[in-house]
């Protein structure tokens, strides 16, 4: 058995699942994005720590249930188990070596401090780490390997490639509970996430999307690290990262600030709702345009309903949940539904219904469909750079959207109703 | 344009296009070229203002500055000399590549001394430094589109204030320029 073996998919939800713990695929503008948030709202230091935490949290789960299923009992098993699940995740090679009581990681090409290279590099100095996630992971392979409780290894990184170092060095140790104070890890599995899910609708287009989405479902089964550990497609990479790391990270964030100061909560959420805009116009614009869709679809025209459908088929195909089409009326109104969404599961099972929609990738997301279905020529082929994300979307005449039902709040599905303007 | 600039610029056949930029905002003030051309003048005038900017901080930084110097830029297919007019203007222009240099020096000469002559007598606004620090985010710092919100969870202040940068007390001021060198990864800021 590989670690291919603990890939499961339920179709119906069009949600993904790695040892039974959900996954979805996310490139590294959303990721850099998602974790630059989580810090702009709690500081930096604050930040890393929660990002930090929320990591651990998500990769002990699927370690515990993957050793589990893979029959890895001993240390150096699990180990071994371990180095051979974050490459093949697309988040790098991370050389680990760790016992009981600690230890140390290396890695050269981790998804998050290289990818930062990448895009920021050449722009701006960076002097924090930025592979919470490695952090996260090594603390939660020496916690799985050697037993330990939930909450008794750490990982801070020493040396990162963003901050140009040759390679990003972890320190590994043990520290005491964090008691009271440490929030206990929620778990999601397969079944929490079908039962927080409502009735998977058929939206309007239904089949064309179904078969794309079910096509890109399959090609994404081929996708892992190459020898860097890295996944480079669609001109970004992408990684294969746990739901849970998403969302512990940005609703821990959001709740603490909404004690701490809660008039800036808002300003939060919009950053969390541009993390899906970010996500949907590098990923799902990249992945219209790259070669690869061509082979699967055919060549791209100019319809937007073409391109609302294909949207929906791309998020489906990474296993962000189903999303459907309620109602598409070109240059006035998109509705967009959703029967399950990967954000509901956790938020519900952490902190129960909420008070008010919070479907904030959902949010970000179904705006940016509208935006590149009513603003992107896309027979043209275009360059999706910094320019047309402002034009679109960075804009002061943005479309208004508004989540008029939200699964986190009770209702049986999610519904986003945009207003074009 | 001025009978003066332009016969400067019609005894200079090599000289393909010019362009005059406010300083310090790299705004366009001015531009003319020989045909037509590819080139968006104001976005050549942002990216070359922010180059005298930079050249000059750097000589400053070594401290070989003179108000006289000027930058030459020898491309593929361009001949590109840059030059600080006055405090508030400085101007581009760009030459055929196979201009010799000597006679390139020369009609730089005429040019500077004309075009100064036309610019106006004005001082550039005076605007607050909060004004100038949010400026300066949104033309450097990474994800411009989400540069506000970033600066206004860092500090605390409310969009609101942000938006009018004008109005911000010294400490609000202290608070922000604190932020943009976070997000910039700089020492300090030269604005």
């Amino acid at each position: 058995m590989s670690v291919e073996s603990l890939r499961t998919f339920d179709k119906a939800q069009s949600l993904t699942f790695l040892a039974g713990i959900p996954y979805v695929y996310h490139c590294h503008h959303y990721n850099l994005f998602h974790d630059q948030t989580v810090d702009d709202a709690l500081g930096d230091e604050a930040g890393l720590e929660v990002r930090t935490r929320s990591a651990r949290n998500a990769f002990r789960s699927v370690l515990e249930a993957a050793s589990k299923e893979l029959h890895a009992t001993t240390p150096v098993e699990k180990v071994q188990l371990a180095r051979e699940l974050f490459p093949w995740m697309g988040l790098g090679n991370l050389d680990i070596s760790t016992s009981a009581f600690g230890g140390e990681a290396r890695g050269a090409t981790l998804h998050y401090g290289f990818s930062w290279r990448e895009k920021y590099g050449a722009q701006v100095k960076r002097t924090l780490p930025a592979d919470a996630v490695a952090s996260g992971f090594a603390a939660a392979v020496t916690e799985v390997a050697y037993g330990l409780p939930s909450g008794s290894a750490w990982t801070v990184e020493e040396e990162c490639v963003a901050a140009k170092a040759a390679q990003c060095r972890f320190r590994i140790e043990r520290r005491p509970l964090g008691g009271w104070e440490e929030p206990l890890p929620t778990v999601i599995d397969t079944a929490a996430a079908i039962a927080a899910a409502g009735p998977p609708e058929r939206g309007v287009d239904e089949d064309r999307i179904a078969k794309i989405g079910s096509g890109l479902t399959d090609f994404m089964k081929g996708v892992r690290g190459d020898e860097r550990g890295l996944v480079q497609a669609f001109s970004v990479f992408v990684a294969a990262q746990l739901s849970s790391y998403y969302n512990e990270s940005i609703f821990e964030m959001i709740t603490r600030l909404e004690k701490r100061s809660p008039e800036l909560a808002p300003v939060a959420e919009d950053l969390a709702r541009e993390a899906g805009r970010v996500c949907v116009f590098n990923t799902f614009g990249n992945v219209l345009l790259s070669p690869e869709w061509e082979a699967l679809v055919g060549p791209l025209g100019n319809d937007p309903a073409d391109i609302v459908s294909f949207c929906l088929a791309i998020a489906r195909g990474l296993g962000f949940g189903h999303w459907y089409l309620h109602e598409y009326e070109p240059r006035k109104r998109f509705v967009m539904r959703a029967s399950s969404s990967y954000e509901v599961p956790f938020y519900v099972s952490r902190y129960g219904k909420a008070d008010r929609p919070r479907g904030y990738f959902l949010g970000g997301s179904a705006h940016a469909i509208a935006a590149l279905a009513e603003g992107v020529r896309w027979g043209e082929r275009p360059k999706l750079d910094g320019e047309l994300y402002m034009k679109l979307l960075g804009g002061r005449n943005r479309a208004h959207v508004e989540q008029t039902k939200c699964q986190m709040r009770g209702d049986e599905i999610s519904e986003l109703v945009v207003t074009l303007p | 344009m001025n009978p003066s600039v332009d016969e400067a610029v019609r005894d200079a056949p090599q000289l393909v296009g010019l362009f005059v930029a406010t300083m310090p905002d790299c705004l366009l003030y001015h531009s003319w070229s020989r045909s037509a051309t590819e080139w968006a003048a104001d976005e050549v005038a942002g990216y070359f203002g922010d180059l005298i900017r930079a050249n000059r901080e750097g000589l400053r930084a070594l401290s070989a500055w003179s108000a006289d110097m000027q930058v030459t830029i020898e491309s593929r297919d361009a001949l590109v000399v840059l030059k600080e007019l006055t405090p508030s203007f400085a101007m581009g222009c760009v030459f055929d590549r196979n201009a010799p240099l000597g006679l390139v020096r020369l009609h730089m000469k005429r040019l500077v001394d004309r075009v100064t002559a036309a610019l106006p007598d004005v001082a550039p606004a005076e605007r607050s430094r909060g004004e100038k620090i949010v400026e300066f985010l949104e033309r450097y710092a990474p994800d411009p589109h989400a540069v506000l919100l970033r600066v206004s969870l860092r500090t605390g202040l409310a969009l609101d204030r942000l938006r009018d940068a004008s109005s911000l007390s010294a400490p609000e001021v202290e608070s922000v320029e604190r932020v943009a060198c976070q997000l910039l990864g700089l020492a300090k800021l030269a604005v």
